[in-house]
């Protein structure tokens, strides 16, 4: 059963007094971005502190596994896709636990293996290609309320996760031998996080595509530790870029004068953010010598 | 000079019996059995690969190990805390992350992005200034020099008031004042709080001068026991293969200028 978002819808429409709001995909859409948007912007800025933008790039591609399977087996490609992107950020976090290969490495394999995997099954089945494409450049405007309850569940489950456990993954960024020793468990919050940004991905793949997922959460994250001068700021300019960005770029998009995919517009605004902090950051260091 | 300290008490505070670690078909520790009596400054002693390190990360239960490694419980029944400061904190240094930051984010549970509640805020300045960091207290972590970073380490280590406090090599990178700094703070530390201190360190001349209990350890444990009594010339030279000369030096007091340790004592302590 769908959930009845019609008052949410209302209120958008009237909050935003455009012409291009009055259309429904618009709203959802908007209400998609509001709640994906903060929890990539909260995510990225452990992704970015941690360096693990190469691991967000490999759970992301999983999903080339997850629709060739979902496909093969006659099943629902959204259903496959969260069982993969939750299995690769598992089990890279597995092995990579064991220590006996280079975090890199095993995300490399784990990266080739999937995009192979689902390759091999469309060259072999090219009527499903039509499939893939959809996931390889998502579209948020395509985005139905299913998805968007799902949304809504995990915005509350990572939330609850960044207030209660936020401090300790930064402890276990920072060095997890130190976390450790201070009585913190590392091995449940690196599962925790990877199962995390593994179903954050799976709804940035919906919203921008299985190529701008990691954009999603590295561009505002990346923008905000420009412009930030502790945690605490680099996680609220986070938030502030991925949602004015998602928000704003959502708008041109859908603009006469700009007629341009909503994922890649939405990314192209939160690199003007980048920039600008590149801009300031310099600005700062030139002052502070 | 800690020996004799009255505040050591014949009962371990940790006990290794028979640990072993096997990595990669490589025999890292043979069957160590050791103890650190409770409330002395235990230095754990050896060259590189001697397995220091791996014997205290086997204590914090980082590393899969045979044998026993027991830590009795306190006298209420609970099991001691565990203080840890590593030998180089690797971390990325352009995080924008400040040492109050780093001090509250391990004593309270809201996020700092949050709150950071006044009452957190004054213990961490009081424990910053324990280790004479509290002006420290707004700068990035990223921009803190090797001392100032380890005493904050220290200072981070002692918040959560351990019974035991365990060391890897924490002045390697410290300049001369910096490392007798921490010596010092340690010292103040210890009598403050009566803690157990383990240190891994391959400095001798730290070891005379602060440690009472030493543990010579190459793979296998060379020598066990109070400082002027274990490092004999023929446990340093099962441990080291080298520095001959220097229990004579610490059994009846004289320096010898053509002896490298001598010298690094006559340095430490000028």
């Amino acid at each position: 059963m769908n959930p009845d978002l019609g008052t949410i819808y209302n209120f958008i429409a009237q909050l935003v007094p455009l012409e291009c709001m009055k259309m429904h995909f618009m709203q959802r859409a908007f209400v998609g971005l509001a709640l994906l948007a903060p929890m990539c912007a909260a995510m990225g800025v452990q992704v970015v502190n941690h360096r693990m933008a190469f691991f967000s790039d490999a759970i992301s591609h999983s999903i080339f596994a997850g629709v060739a399977i979902g496909m093969l087996l006659a099943v629902d490609p959204n259903v496959t896709i969260i069982m993969f992107a939750l299995a690769a950020g598992l089990g890279i976090v597995a092995i990579a636990r064991r220590g006996k290969l280079s975090t890199d490495a095993i995300i490399g394999v784990f990266l080739s293996a999937a995009v192979a995997f689902g390759l091999a099954v469309v060259s072999k089945t090219p009527s499903i290609a039509g499939n893939f494409r959809k996931y390889l450049f998502g579209d948020i405007l395509t985005i139905d309320e299913r998805q968007i309850a799902f949304m809504a569940g995990l915005f509350v489950v990572l939330f609850a996760f960044q207030i209660f456990g936020y401090n300790r993954m930064l402890y276990v960024g920072l060095n997890p031998a130190l976390a450790a020793g201070h009585g913190v468990r590392v091995r449940f919050y690196q599962y925790s996080f990877a199962a995390m940004l593994g179903l954050v991905a799976v709804c940035s793949i919906w919203a921008v595509g299985v190529l701008l997922v990691t954009a999603m959460l590295v561009v505002p994250a990346s923008a905000a530790r420009n412009l930030a001068r502790s945690a605490g700021g680099m996680f609220w300019w986070s938030i502030l870029i991925g949602l004015s960005s998602s928000i704003s770029g959502l708008l041109i998009s859908a603009q006469p004068w700009a007629a341009t995919a909503s994922g890649p517009t939405i990314i192209l605004v939160a690199v003007g953010w980048f920039v600008v902090s590149m801009v300031v950051s310099g600005v700062r260091g030139r002052f502070a010598r | 000079m800690a020996q004799n300290n009255p505040t050591i008490q014949a009962a371990p505070a940790v006990a290794f019996s028979g640990v072993t670690v096997r990595a990669g078909g490589v025999s890292i520790l043979e069957s160590v059995t050791a103890g650190v009596p409770a409330g002395s400054f235990t230095a754990i002693v050896g060259p590189n690969g001697a397995g220091k390190t791996t014997l205290l990360l086997a204590m914090l239960g980082q590393i899969a190990h045979g044998g026993r490694i027991e830590k009795p419980p306190l006298p209420d029944g609970t099991a001691p805390r565990i203080g840890y400061v590593p030998q180089k904190l690797e971390f990325d240094r352009g995080m924008p992350l400040s040492v109050m930051e780093m001090m509250t984010m391990g004593i309270q549970r809201l996020p700092v992005w949050l709150w950071t509640g006044r009452e957190k805020k004054r213990v961490a300045l009081e424990l910053l200034a324990a280790v004479k960091a509290e002006h420290l207290a707004k700068r990035p972590l990223g921009a803190l020099s090797g001392g100032e970073l380890q005493r904050v380490l220290l200072a981070l280590a002692v918040q959560r008031r351990p019974h035991i406090l365990a060391l890897d090599e924490p002045v390697a990178g410290v300049d001369i004042s910096g490392e007798s700094l921490l010596c010092e703070l340690l010292e103040d530390l210890r009598a403050k709080y009566g803690l157990t201190v383990i240190m891994v360190t391959h400095d001798l001349s730290i070891v005379t001068a602060h440690a009472d209990h030493v543990i010579c350890l190459n793979r296998r444990v060379m020598g066990e026991g109070p400082v002027p009594q274990t490092l004999r010339p023929e446990i340093l030279s099962a441990t080291f293969g080298l520095h001959l000369g220097l229990a004579h030096l610490h059994l009846d007091g004289s320096r010898h200028l053509d002896c490298p340790i001598c010298r690094d004592l006559e340095n430490h302590e000028s």
